[in-house]
This record gives C-alpha cells, structure tokens and sequence, in this order.
C-alpha cells in the first residue's frame, strides 16, 4: 500500500471512530426525543418505535392527567424567567464590578478583589442551611425570588470581567474620558463590545449552570405553580410512573432548548472556552 | 451627575458588596452558630448542644457511607473521566477537519440536566425495557440495576462520566493545541515511532491539563446530588448515598437545621483536605518526574 493510501485509510478509521463515539454520547438524547414521539404501548419497549405522534406532548402540554394535573408549561416559563434574571443579572453586574476593579482605583479596592477570592473558594455547602433560613426570614419561602435574588452576582462572572478587562489599554478609557464620557457609558458602549468573547462565555456557563439547579429550587419553592421545569420533573418521577411518555415530552422540553441555545453561540463558545481553561 | 474618585469605585462594587453581605458574610455568621445547636426549623425553641452535633455526625453510620462513597466514585469516576476525556481530546486533535462539530458534540452531555439524563437511564434500564430484553435474549438474564448496589454505583458513576468527558476534553484539547510540531517533527527524525512520541512527549505536555482536569474531576465528587436523588435516594443499603444528600435528608427532610448544617461543615472539610492532600502527592509526583 502506497503512504498516501495508508494515510486516508487511517483518516477515514478516525472518523469512523469519531462519529460512532458523537453518536453514543448523544443517545441519550437521541432516546428521549424518540421517546417521547413513540406510541405509548412502545415507550421504553422498543428502541425505535414503529411511527411517532405528538400524544405525549398534548398529553403534558394539556396539564397532564386529570387525575395529576401538573402546570407543565407554567414550569417551563418559570424555568426561563428565573433562568433569564438571574444570568442577565449576573453578566451585567459582572461587568459592573469587574470593571470597577480592574479599571477604576479607589480605597478598600485590593480588599474587595482578595475578599471575592476568599468568596469563590469558599465551600457553597456550608450556606446551604442558613441561606434557606435568612430567605424563610425574608418571607420569601415559595417565591420567584427565593430562586432569584441570592444569585444575582456571581464571582466567577466577576473575575472573568476583571482578568479581561485589565488587559484593555489604560488609554482606551482614558480617551473616552476626554471625550467626556461617563462610566456607564464607558462600560456600556466601549468594554461591554470588546468584551464580547468574555460575556458570550459567562452567559452560555451561567446560563447552563442556572438551568440545571436543582437543590436550591426544590429546597425554597414546594407550590408547583412556581417550580422550575427541572424541579417538577424531580417530583413526577413517581407520581407519573405510569407515564414515561410525556415525561420524556418534560425532559425533551427541559434538555433541547438549551441545546438549541449552545448551538446557536457555538462558535463563540469554541473560541471563548480557552478563557475559562486558562482561569 | 458625575461622580468623583472614591465614590465612583464603591457605587459600582456595591451591588457586590451587598450581595455578598447579605447572601455570604451574614448566612456565613449563622452558620457557626447553627452548628452550636439542635433545632427543629420551627420550634422557637433551641437547644445548646455545643459539639454534640460534631459528636452525633462522627459516629453516624449515614455520614460515614457518604463519606466512603464519595471515595467510591471517586476511585472510578476519575480514572474514567480522564482516559475519556483525553481520547477525545486526542481524536479532535487529529481529525483534520470539522474539528470544532465534532468537539461541539462531544461538549453536548455537559448541557444535560441530571434530572432528565436520570429519567433515560431509569427508563433504559426498568425491568421490561428493550434493553433488558436484548440482555436477556443473550445472556438469560439481567442485572438488577438501580436495586443492586454494585451495578447503581457503576451507573450513577457512568452518567457523570458522559455529562463531563466532552467538557474536560477541551481543556485536554486546548492542552493539545499548545505542544509544538516541531517537538514531534524532531523525534521522528531520531526514528520515534508515533508510540513513543505520544508517551515521551505528548503525556508529559499535557500535565498541567491533567492536573487542571484531576482538581475538577475531584471537586465534582463531593458535590453529587442530582443523579442519586432521583434515581435512587442513595441507596440499595446506601450503596449511593452521597453528602449532599445527607445534607439535604436530615436539613430538609427531618428538618434537623443545625445537625444538617454540621454535616455541611464536614463535607466541606473532608473536600478541602482530600483535594489539598492529592494536589499535594500530584504535584511532587510531577515535580519527581520533571513535569511542571
């Protein structure tokens, strides 16, 4: 065999091997959309079902058997709203400190920045308990903000922004200064948009990380009107036993729209990753 | 309005600021002071018990299953986790091209929520699935899962190792990207065949991604919640019984605030011990072994 044919026969070997082991880590994935679609005789019985049909989704999206009626879609709007607070919340607030840490000087600043190093490494475990107990205190127990406003700020976002943002030239700022510009729209119309990579990074993690919670959400809100999507699929577990269809319609609407949103940013996240291996 | 100085500064640090007093220094105070007592979450009533929490956790047979487990996992989520990640790894590194599709899918598992991923797997693996017809048309038989303690461990373990392979793959990758050709053009002038050189020069570069990978991998063991929650409540015999879900049963179950907030205290010492203690043996097996 000549080296050049040697060569593609390798090539075309790894990605035979490349695309067989693409396909096992999506099959779970792949499942539960197939799943989901197959006739309810079928669910779990059959790898691929014999034709699909949209029973399990009008079955969930109907608010589930009268029997157990759950806010299905209810869930997956309070799953966005919360999602979306709190990860908008966090990537500006981020910038916010970030940039008053890296760009600004003012007295106490070295406390701060040493202070939110300590909060980072700081065990999250430990909080657990008392968070609970401060948020039951507030009268908060069983709300939106219960989930929301303990995770407005995040210090990782916050130390994403600052390593970027001292890397930006002292005389960018400097020269939007002169031009009399104020801090906000300083960060607004100047480190924001060269922050981009940073701020496409932090949202898709936070994003992510902010859409899978699930301790805190089942600890602070038990009123299923007001659970997220992935906390009330926990509970139904049992209760839908029965089921396994539309509770794969649950997990179908739970997963793929997240899915769909990394998609969409893939690019930038490919491009972006290295800034938070780098950290 | 324009602001001056100082002020400027503390204006935008405050949102910070106030956070964290509110939802990190004041819950932090509270803590110390909950582990002092017993209390039922409810009862005005709280009785001192000063170290009698600390007492109970250290002879509870719940806390020292979640303490040996974590170790359980650990011993084979890790090893797992790395060989995975780093086959992939390796296999974008040498695809020529569409290496980012192929990097994106491998990533996809990281964006799963436990809880969905949890409801497959109980699905797969019920008594009458395809699954377990196929495995017994073949074998005759099939394991009983989620209701035998080796088999859950191994499944719990294998759904964390798909959920993290894809993500830890890029930090081997970005790894992979900063060795230098010419290393490699060098060595197969002096006859290494691609054997040799993956183990004298691509495994040695790859350290720090190693150790980057290891720490994180070792972190996530501590903090496993999702998958044995719904799937199987930490047991058979508390075969899967983790911290946080002792946590979570004695705080919010039994509604034992201080004794779960005790055990939250451990959990955070034992992690912090355990990660400094194998960075430790890792890094002086590195430095003997001239790694960086």
């Amino acid at each position: 065999m000549s080296m050049a044919r040697k060569k593609t026969v390798k090539m075309a070997a790894l990605y035979a091997v490349a695309t067989c082991l693409l396909l096992i880590m999506i099959t779970p994935y792949l499942y539960m959309l197939l799943q989901s679609l197959a006739p309810w005789h079928e669910v779990d019985r059959v790898f691929l079902p014999s034709s699909l049909n949209t029973r399990s989704y009008r079955w969930l999206l109907a608010g589930g058997a009268e029997a157990l009626p759950r806010p299905w879609l209810k869930s997956l709007g309070n799953s966005a709203l919360v999602t979306t607070v709190v990860t908008i919340s966090r990537v500006i607030l981020g910038a916010f400190v970030g940039y008053a840490l890296a760009v600004l000087s003012f007295r106490g600043r070295r406390v701060v920045q040493n202070f939110i190093l300590f909060h980072m490494f700081y065990p999250g475990i430990i909080l657990l308990v008392p968070t609970f107990l401060l948020i039951r205190a507030m009268g908060l127990y069983n709300t939106y903000l219960a989930m929301i406003l303990p995770g407005l700020v995040s210090t990782w976002a916050i130390f994403m922004y600052v390593n970027f943002f001292r890397s930006v030239p002292k005389e960018v700022v400097e020269a939007a200064r002169m031009d009399g510009a104020g801090e906000l729209r300083i960060i607004f119309q100047i480190m924001i948009p060269i922050a981009r990579p940073v701020t496409a990074i932090v949202f898709l993690f936070l994003f992510m990380e902010r859409w899978v919670e699930l301790l805190w959400d089942l600890i602070v809100v038990r009123d299923p009107t007001k659970q997220t999507l992935n906390v009330l699929l926990t509970t139904m577990f049992g209760p839908y036993g029965g089921y396994p269809g539309p509770l794969y319609a649950a997990g179908v609407l739970l997963t793929f729209p997240i899915i769909f949103l990394f998609l969409l940013f893939s690019r930038r996240f490919v491009q972006g990753v290295s800034l938070v291996i780098s950290t | 309005m324009r602001l001056q100085g100082e002020a400027r500064g503390w204006l935008l640090a405050s949102p910070y600021i106030v956070s964290a007093i509110l939802f990190f220094l004041f819950p932090l105070g509270w803590s110390l002071s909950l582990i002092l007592f017993d209390w039922n979450l409810i009862s005005p009533v709280r009785t001192y018990v000063g170290l009698g929490n600390f007492r109970e956790a250290f002879t509870s047979a719940r806390v020292f299953q979640a303490f040996f487990n974590t170790y359980k996992f650990m011993a084979i989520i890790v090893p797992a986790v790395l060989v995975l990640s780093l086959v992939l790894a390796l296999i974008v590194h040498h695809l020529p091209r569409l290496k980012q599709f192929y990097a994106v899918g491998f990533f996809l598992p990281y964006l799963a929520s436990g809880v969905a991923v949890s409801l497959v797997v109980r699905g797969i693996l019920s008594y009458d699935s395809a699954f377990n017809e196929l495995l017994r048309s073949l074998f005759g038989t099939s394991p009983r899962w989620l209701r035998d303690p080796f088999w859950a461990t191994l499944v719990i373990s294998a759904m964390i190792v798909w959920k993290l392979s894809g993500y830890y793959a890029l930090i081997f990758l970005a790894g992979l990207q900063g060795i230098p050709r010419e290393l490699y053009e060098a060595a197969a002038l002096d006859g290494a065949g691609s054997f040799t050189q993956f183990r004298k020069i691509t495994l040695p570069l790859l350290y720090p991604a190693f150790y980057t990978v290891l720490v994180l991998a070792i972190g996530l063991c501590f903090g496993i919640f999702t998958e044995p929650y719904v799937l199987t409540g930490g047991g058979p015999r508390f075969a899967t019984h983790t911290w946080q879900l002792e946590i979570y049963y004695q705080a919010f179950e039994r509604f034992r605030a201080g004794y779960g907030a005790t055990v939250a205290v451990l959990n955070a010492l034992a992690t912090f011990v355990s990660i400094l203690i194998i960075r430790r043996v890792v890094e002086a097996w590195g430095a003997r072994r001239g790694f960086r």
